[in-house]
């Protein structure tokens, strides 16, 4: 796990890369979000229809224990994760798309997730989890602030709002590469011991959220760009939030077994979404028209 | 050329105008510094990258760079009055500094494409006779083979960062060289852009330079610019642009637009290169004298550049071609939030389809106003008014500016029978530099013949037929592209179009049509003939249609069709969806 002051260090650079993302950013491009809701319907119901089923059914194919199942189902059963505004920004996604439905889902996480775990939880284990809602308020305040001062200072003075996303983009490649690397040395015993089907399991719920959140929304007609960021959105979830449930709502070897694939998720949904990243990244480039050359 | 060939040829010129044109100053150099010192601090020029970095230049800086500029011409590098400087560079703080910075030394500016092959360079540079290039770094490794093959005494390296705040100008350069990698290294000795300017400063500060002076005994008739084109004989040759040319299409721009252009209050676009004349007569003369701020975007490729300069400025007045405004149209962005301050569009450079025009006016609420010039007229000849413009009209000719239709022997055609269009006025150049013979084809006594067949309505509104060249001619009936294109854009699906006539053994010449469907459209030939056939002559309709996914253009994105008839010739049948009927 990591310490106190990691864990604020952490916060401090997110709180960064977002004011970065927030002075990419303006009014109108939330505006254009809203006009066309059916976007943010579709990213709604692939992250609270899609996901805790995509999870319900991976528990059940790979005949996980009971605990492991609950952590399964507790990790598709979370918002969407800040880190995917940072993925769809570096993917040439709608970013003010992205942040409006990690908004939405994350507000939403008050009804949805309880409602998602009961729902599919329950058929593993009986006992009582409690959601704590301080860290789903504080996770949205990390994420909301800094995106909004950042469109405040891009809107006074557009170089410092330059610079900002910058530094915000740059901060962004750093902490992934520092969550790929750190997190194999410091768990390198628990990925020796760890059975292949929980492997399977953390992994693959990313990658299925992935698939089925741009089949879905390709199927809605949203076009690609979008697409790629409702993809993204369903996929990445708040890991954080899951650990933290976790550990208000259990204690002992049981809550050691329930945490593992939250954990094992966050490390390579960072991997995974770093590929498929630089996939949509690719498309969305070759997407943009080319018009003749003016220069 | 000399200076005294040069007054014969102004005098051979001067025919009796039908009106005259009251300039705005004497000279170009005289109007940079009545209008700095008009609108001192207010913002002249504004240069937004892509990622939204922006620098400024205020007018009385415009006016104190440029003096730098051109004392450090006269002083430090001992050019003389009419010394050519050849300018290439991409829509950046540099541009205005270095063209009007040239013009204001006395010299004779000639603008050059900063995307130029090596041979192109040194054919212009030759044929200019130019002593000094001014050459964006972007283009430095271009450097050893040019300047090895022409006579540039000096070389001047400017950055499109030159002049931003200090820091941002180095995140940005070094954005460019290390992460874009776009920045080649320079091998030959230079100056850059921001020593020389230093050098110019230290050079007035000595008193070393009367700057009024190198233009003092200059009038309208005086050299300003060498502005190359192919015209409509295909060689690259310099259009003699004079100092009363180009005020004079200020003047005539400002008649056509009066009251609608607030002095000192707008902000006009310039996404189209400054290099080419309609940019450079409207962006950097017309809008700059009218005191707006000019947002200077070098590359708008891909569109989505745009989107920062747009968002972040209020944009109120857009210069475009029918390409350009075509590309916006499919950005969403923009569809979704135009610009709530545009008042108006400038349209030229090629035909506006009416389908753009329609959308384009229905999307930002603001009217687009269709022009015709050449560069042989610096460039505008007809104007649509700002309040009654017609669709498919290039409007009526500018004040002071007269025209003719003629038919093929040379006589004025019958009224309202299309003709080449002739046309006379104090815009029209003195004829192309060290070519008599060109200009021979091109100027006859006074009229410049521009190519383009022409109607006229009872009330004066042209309309442009299409190009003497292109003219199609299906079994004797005469085709114009303008016509089908037009009628093809209209389709649901259709980003791009162009026409030509191909041959054909048993119509002589056969229509032929060239498309580029929008993203994710797929249209075929059967759906393209059947949507013609419901509103042009069957004649007319394309007999055969190829879909691609780009068309061959010129540098301000008018369709090359001589480069579709060139390919015609060796067809690449695969890719021809043609049918049979017509």
């Amino acid at each position: 796990m990591v310490s106190q002051t990691e864990q604020l260090l952490l916060a401090l650079m997110i709180g960064v890369i977002m004011l970065g993302m927030g002075s990419s950013l303006t009014w109108r491009d939330f505006r254009r979000a809203f006009k066309r809701p059916q976007a943010i319907l579709i990213g709604f119901a692939s992250q609270y229809v899609l996901m805790p089923l995509i999870g319900f059914l991976l528990a059940i194919v790979l005949q996980l224990p009971p605990p492991l199942a609950v952590g399964l189902i507790l990790i598709a059963s979370m918002p969407g994760g800040s880190t995917s505004n940072i993925f769809t920004y570096f993917s040439k996604g709608d970013l003010a798309l992205s942040v409006t439905m990690t908004t939405f889902s994350t507000l939403a996480a008050f009804v949805m997730t309880p409602v998602a775990i009961l729902l599919y939880a329950s058929r593993f284990m009986t006992s009582e989890i409690s959601v704590g809602m301080g860290s789903v308020i504080s996770g949205l305040f990390v994420m909301l602030i800094p995106v909004i001062i950042g469109m405040f200072i891009r809107r006074r003075n557009a170089n410092v709002g330059a610079v900002l996303e910058l530094i915000g983009g740059i901060m962004g490649v750093v902490i992934i590469l520092v969550l790929i690397l750190s997190w194999v040395p410091r768990n390198a015993s628990l990925l020796a011991t760890t059975p292949w089907q929980v492997y399977v399991a953390a992994a693959g719920i990313g990658a299925i959220g992935f698939f089925f959140g741009l089949i879905t929304a390709t199927l809605s007609k949203l076009g690609f760009r979008r697409s790629a960021t409702v993809s993204l959105e369903t996929g990445i979830q708040n890991g954080p939030l899951a650990l933290s449930i976790v550990l208000l709502s259990f204690t002992g070897a049981i809550a050691n077994d329930i945490v593992l694939i939250p954990v094992l998720y966050s490390l390579f949904i960072v991997i995974i979404s770093s590929g498929v990243t630089m996939i949509y990244r690719r498309i969305n480039n070759q997407l943009q028209q080319r018009t003749v050359a003016l220069l | 050329m000399s200076i005294v060939e040069l007054d014969a040829l102004v005098e051979s010129r001067a025919t009796p105008l039908s009106m005259p044109v009251p300039l705005p100053a004497r000279h170009i150099a005289e109007l940079v510094e009545t209008t700095c010192a008009r609108y001192a601090r207010q913002h002249a020029f504004t240069a937004v990258l892509p990622n939204g970095m922006y620098g400024n230049l205020k007018f009385d800086q415009v006016a104190q760079y440029t003096d730098q500029v051109a004392a450090y011409l006269r002083v430090e590098l001992g050019l003389a009055v009419g010394d050519r400087v050849a300018v290439q560079l991409p829509n950046s703080l540099a541009y205005p500094l270095w063209s009007f910075g040239a013009l204001k030394a006395g010299c004779v500016l000639v603008n050059m494409n900063p995307l130029y092959t090596i041979p192109e360079m040194v054919h212009q540079l030759n044929d200019s006779g130019a002593r000094v290039l001014v050459l964006v770094d972007l283009f430095a490794d271009k450097l050893p083979e040019v300047v090895a093959q022409t006579k540039v005494e000096h070389v001047v390296l400017v950055r499109i960062t030159d002049l931003f705040p200090r820091l941002i100008g180095f995140i940005a350069h070094n954005i460019m060289k290390y992460w874009n990698r776009i920045i080649p290294a320079c091998t030959v000795p230079v100056t850059t852009g921001l020593e020389a300017m230093a050098k110019g400063e230290a050079i007035l500060r000595d008193g070393k330079a009367d700057i009024h002076s190198y233009t003092a005994d200059f009038g309208p008739d005086t050299l300003a610019a060498l502005q190359y084109t192919g015209g409509t004989t295909g060689v690259s040759k310099g259009a003699m642009l004079t100092h009363g040319n180009l005020l004079a299409n200020i003047a005539q721009i400002e008649e056509r637009v009066a009251g609608n252009v607030e002095h000192g209050k707008e902000t006009a676009l310039a996404v189209l290169p400054l290099y080419h004349i309609f940019a450079f007569t409207a962006n950097l003369l017309y809008f700059f004298h009218a005191g707006a701020r000019n947002i200077l975007v070098a590359s708008p490729r891909p569109l989505s550049n745009l989107q920062r300069a747009i968002e972040n400025y209020p944009v109120s007045w857009i210069p475009g071609v029918n390409t350009l405004f075509n590309g916006i149209l499919n950005e969403e962005w923009f569809t979704d939030y135009p610009p709530p301050q545009l008042k108006g569009s400038i349209a030229g450079g090629t035909s506006l389809h009416a389908a753009v025009a329609e959308r384009w006016e229905k999307v930002t609420g603001s009217p687009v106003i269709e022009g015709y010039g050449l560069t042989e007229s610096s460039p505008v000849v007809t104007l649509n008014p700002f309040v009654g413009s017609r669709a498919g009209s290039i409007g009526r000719p500018v004040l002071g500016t007269e025209v003719r239709l003629l038919d093929v022997f040379g006589e004025d055609a019958a009224p309202g029978e299309a003709g080449e269009l002739a046309v006379r006025g104090p815009q029209v150049m003195l004829g192309y530099w060290q070519r008599p013979d060109e200009t021979a084809l091109t100027l006859r006594d006074g009229w410049l013949l521009t190519g383009d067949v022409a109607q006229q309505d009872a009330d004066g509104f042209l309309r442009i037929v299409d190009r003497k060249k292109d003219l199609i001619i299906v079994s004797g009936f005469n085709v114009y592209p303008n016509e089908v294109e037009d009628c093809i854009a209209r389709l649901e699906g259709v980003s791009e179009v162009a026409v030509i006539g191909v041959p054909d053994a048993k119509s002589g010449e056969a229509v032929k049509a060239f498309i580029v469907p929008r993203n994710g459209a797929t249209i075929t030939a059967d759906q393209v003939r059947e949507h013609c056939r419901a509103s042009i002559t069957g004649y007319k309709v394309p007999k055969s249609v190829e879909i691609r996914s780009e068309l061959p253009k010129t540098n301000v994105g008018k369709v090359l069709r001589r480069a579709l008839r060139d390919e015609a010739h060796q067809p690449v049948a695969e890719r021809t969806l043609g049918g049979t009927n017509g």
